[in-house]
């Protein structure tokens, strides 16, 4: 699987994260970074905790580290989680939570799947 | 300070994110050198300990423990703001959010996603804009000091020459001078009556070092006679301030306000506010106010000083008999200033030194540039050299060693406490190999010898270890020097001096 392929996969833009990052090889230094980052984790966590400030923290995170990343699909849910936190409409987030748990791992898969080769 | 390599800046980049973190690293760290902080916290931990080697800091501002605002606010506390840059780094884009970022001094604002040339170019902006504004700074700041410090020197110089006829260390001088500092301030916390400000006390103060220069046309049979004045001769000793008055009526800068002080310090500083003094018997308040003060702080420092004929009264006896009319007669408010300022003339006439000068002009530096408020940023050089020789005088004092600074430019030896106390030297010793005393304490081809070790160093491996001995306690000790040579940034390099440790050696060791 070539990076285009994962970004394809991911739903994601490559063209505008390698206007941005000018290499290719930083794109995917940082594309096979994403997987130890542990946003995601954190919000999920913090949700079911119901630790809204850190809930908040961590989507917020998320949806920055998928921004620079272009990973647009995964940024679209994490932005709006992070404002429905934003706002404490806490049962939103609690719905949107699903949403975004399928996009990590549809961006997940996708990146292990370009690293298995 | 001109950087001879070249320079490489550092970046501080707090933001919670190891991602995005690595993300700046990655496209910073080939022209910066890159320190990161995982939340506000450690981010204010960095910027305490190396506020002065960073020249930027990128910002998150939604980050745990301690957000962004928190660390600007800090950074807004301590005044780092202004002179490290902060440029923000956040996905918020809302217009409340970017508003107060700016309102807490941020430069700049950089919006995620991160692009590497906008991310580098913002970057270089910031750093080179501040960067020569500092360099700006520092250069006035520079000449500020040292143009106080010329003037300072240049009076030291003419106060010294008047004192060394007299016979007298150049001490008196510099008491007069703080102490007639002391009391103005006092006097301007009590009544505007006389318009004091920071500038007028500062001339004043200044112009005190003049009080006596007339006594240079007193023949030093009489000035220095160490016994009782006939009439006659007490009648001489007393034109020394109308002929200082002359001398100042002489020189040609007659509209400047430090002649104007100097003339009347000189003048009227042998007046009494009862009108018994000499020579005009002025009486209250037609004694201007520097002469009042002068008048009080010489007749303070000759109670407790020592003279031919009198030993040096404690500072309670000096005010008690001031107070109780004895040696003159003084402004009720002066006295006032006088008893309210005890402590802190006691405190600062110990410290003084002949070395003192120097502090002074870094003082009066600092207090002029406050007055200039854009170059604030320039005084973190300032404070941090102040801090520093706090630190060192602190030390200098504590340490329970024979510790010493020699320099080449003005020759002159300092000795920590202990060190003058264990020789017997002063602290201070202005041109110490013509100094007897000095001379006196170590076997001149030794020293000459140590002293070409100095020399011969580098300042690369500037130290040298030297074993000899020394009068100490009054007699003679093998002792172990542990020194370093000085040497300037010139290039090439010159020797300004060394300091070192001196250390006594085992006795039985010596003699085996």
């Amino acid at each position: 699987m070539t990076i285009q392929e994962c970004y394809a996969s991911l739903e994601g833009d490559y063209q505008e994260v390698l206007g941005r990052l000018y290499s290719d090889a930083l794109v995917q230094r940082f594309v096979g970074k994403f997987l130890s980052d542990q946003s995601f984790q954190q919000l999920e966590d913090s949700l079911k905790a119901e630790n809204y400030d850190d809930a908040f923290r961590a989507a917020h995170t998320l949806k920055g580290v998928s921004q620079n990343l272009s990973f647009t699909k995964l940024y679209q849910s994490s932005h709006a989680i992070t404002e429905a936190l934003r706002t404490k409409d806490y049962d939103l987030a609690a719905q949107l939570l699903s949403k975004v748990k399928a996009d990590y791992q549809q961006t997940a898969d996708a990146i292990r799947a370009f690293q298995g080769g | 300070m001109a950087q001879k390599r070249e320079q490489r800046y550092t970046i501080l980049v707090a933001d919670d994110s190891e991602m995005n973190r690595s993300i700046l690293r990655s496209m910073l760290e080939e022209s910066y050198d890159i320190i990161e902080a995982e939340d506000g916290l450690q981010a204010v931990a960095v910027l305490q300990q190396k506020e002065q080697e960073i020249s930027l800091v990128l910002l998150d501002i939604v980050m745990p423990n301690l957000d962004g605002f928190g660390v600007l606010s800090a950074m807004n506390q301590y005044n780092w703001i202004d002179s490290v840059p902060v440029i923000m780094i956040s996905a918020e884009s809302t217009h409340a959010f970017i508003e107060r970022a700016y309102d807490m001094g941020v430069t700049d604002y950089i919006s995620r996603p991160f692009d590497m040339m906008v991310v580098r170019r913002r970057v270089i902006n910031t750093i080179m804009l501040y960067a020569k504004q500092r360099r700006l700074a520092a250069m006035v700041n520079e000449q500020i000091y040292q143009k106080e410090k010329i003037n300072n020197l240049m009076i030291s110089i003419l106060s010294h020459i008047v004192e060394f006829r007299n016979e007298e260390s150049g001490l008196h001088v510099l008491h007069i001078q703080t102490m007639t500092e002391i009391l103005l301030k006092s006097l301007m916390r009590k009544t505007n009556k006389y318009q004091l400000d920071r500038e007028t006390i500062n001339l004043i103060s200044n112009a005190s070092t003049l009080h006596d220069v007339g006594k240079i046309c007193i023949p030093s049979e009489i000035l220095n006679k160490p016994g009782r004045f006939t009439d006659e001769e007490f009648a001489i000793m007393k034109g020394h301030s109308q002929m200082g008055a002359d001398m100042m009526k002489g020189v040609p800068f007659q509209d400047e306000p430090l002649v104007k002080y100097a003339y009347e310090i000189c003048r009227w500083h042998h007046e009494r506010y009862d009108g018994r003094g000499y020579p005009d018997k002025l009486v209250g308040e037609d004694i201007p106010i520097s002469a009042q003060v002068v008048s009080l702080a010489d007749v303070y420092d000759a109670l407790t000083s020592v003279r031919v004929y009198k030993p040096a009264h404690s500072h309670e006896k000096a005010l008690s008999m001031i107070l109780n009319g004895e040696c003159g007669a003084f402004q009720p408010l002066l006295l006032e200033c006088l008893v309210e300022s005890s402590d802190v003339i006691q405190r600062e006439m110990a410290v003084d030194t002949i070395t003192k000068g120097d502090q002074r002009a870094m003082e009066n530096t600092a207090a002029e540039l406050m007055e200039y408020e854009e170059l604030s940023a320039a005084d973190r050089t300032l404070r941090v050299l102040e801090q520093e020789r706090t630190i060192h005088r602190f030390f200098t004092a504590v340490s329970q060693q024979i510790l010493f600074e020699y320099t080449t430019t003005p020759p002159m030896l300092t000795l920590s406490p202990l060190g003058a106390q264990r020789t017997g030297l002063e602290e201070t010793t202005v041109d110490p190999y013509h100094n007897e005393q000095v001379k006196s304490l170590m076997d001149l081809d030794l020293l000459a010898e140590l002293a070409q070790l100095l020399q011969g160093t580098t300042p690369e491996a500037p130290e040298v270890e030297f074993d000899c001995e020394v009068i100490l306690d009054g007699s003679k000790r093998p002792v172990h020097i542990t020194g370093r040579a000085m040497w300037s940034s010139e290039d090439p390099p010159q020797y300004t001096g060394a300091i070192g440790k001196v250390e006594e050696r085992e006795k039985k060791e010596d003699a085996q």
